[in-house]
């Protein structure tokens, strides 16, 4: 169970909530490709990735040289209402198809 | 516009997945993340013409969807258009799917899923969804 006050604390930051709005709608991305977030420095966007890992609301997995971050479902849980993004319902979708094809 | 793509490998032959992701009676086993049921459908990709899903929540929450199924070219691909509708069921932004199935060494088959000409939704619903939240969470702590 995820603490709302850490989530909603990590996320009281429009750079972070942007970082996550972006990550939902767009999937796993790579720290280069979140620079654009906001007009600051390459260090400052991983100081605000390091807080939304820190707070379960991202993951980070690293694929060859470069590190790639995305939401954490179980994190998005937390907030009920959370709009029904694109890729929430794929993911959620495709995860069942999975199951359902492994069912047979 | 923004692309959604995302790419799943099965243990399935892809005459198989194709069933699954176009017939009625199987599209009904996965249609949806958990956490949400079909209150209203009408989901066949097997053929071309009109599609419709509502979802609902936990919360109470509507999500309707619908386009129309543009191709079926069994056992390789699917074409769609999707929009959400809002609250007063206006139809929003069209935006395209296709499904590509793509057989595999072993047998199976990879499924690519290619969702384009998205709205910018960072700047749409997910403000609209957090800011919902946090007034939900705020009444909430108050009482």
């Amino acid at each position: 169970m995820t603490d709302l006050v850490t989530t909603f604390s990590a996320l009281g930051d429009p750079t972070r909530l942007a970082i996550v709005e972006r990550l939902m709608a767009e999937g796993a991305l790579s720290a280069g490709e979140l620079q654009d977030i906001a007009d600051i420095s390459a260090p400052a966007i991983s100081r605000h990735l390091k807080v939304l890992r820190q707070a379960g609301l991202i993951t980070q997995t690293v694929d060859k040289q470069r590190r790639i971050y995305s939401v954490q479902p179980g994190a998005m849980q937390t907030i009920s209402t959370w709009t029904l993004s694109h890729q929430e319902f794929w993911n959620g979708s495709l995860d069942r198809l999975a199951a359902a094809l492994k069912q047979e | 516009m923004p692309t959604l793509t995302l790419e799943r490998d099965f243990d399935a032959a892809p005459e198989k997945v194709f069933d699954y992701v176009s017939k009625t009676e199987h599209l009904l086993k996965w249609w949806g993340p958990e956490g949400v049921f079909l209150s209203e459908h009408q989901l066949a990709f097997d053929r071309k013409g009109p599609w419709l899903s509502v979802m609902q929540n936990d919360a109470g929450q509507r999500f309707k969807v619908s386009g129309h199924v543009t191709h079926v070219d069994p056992p390789h691909s699917i074409g769609f258009t999707w929009a959400w509708h809002d609250e007063n069921d206006v139809r929003g932004v069209e935006s395209h799917v296709t499904i590509k199935l793509v057989p595999a060494q072993n047998g199976g088959t990879r499924m690519q899923l290619n969702h384009v000409d998205l709205p910018d939704e960072s700047a749409a619903n997910h403000e609209q969804g957090w800011t919902s939240s946090l007034r939900k969470l705020t009444r909430l702590l108050d009482a």
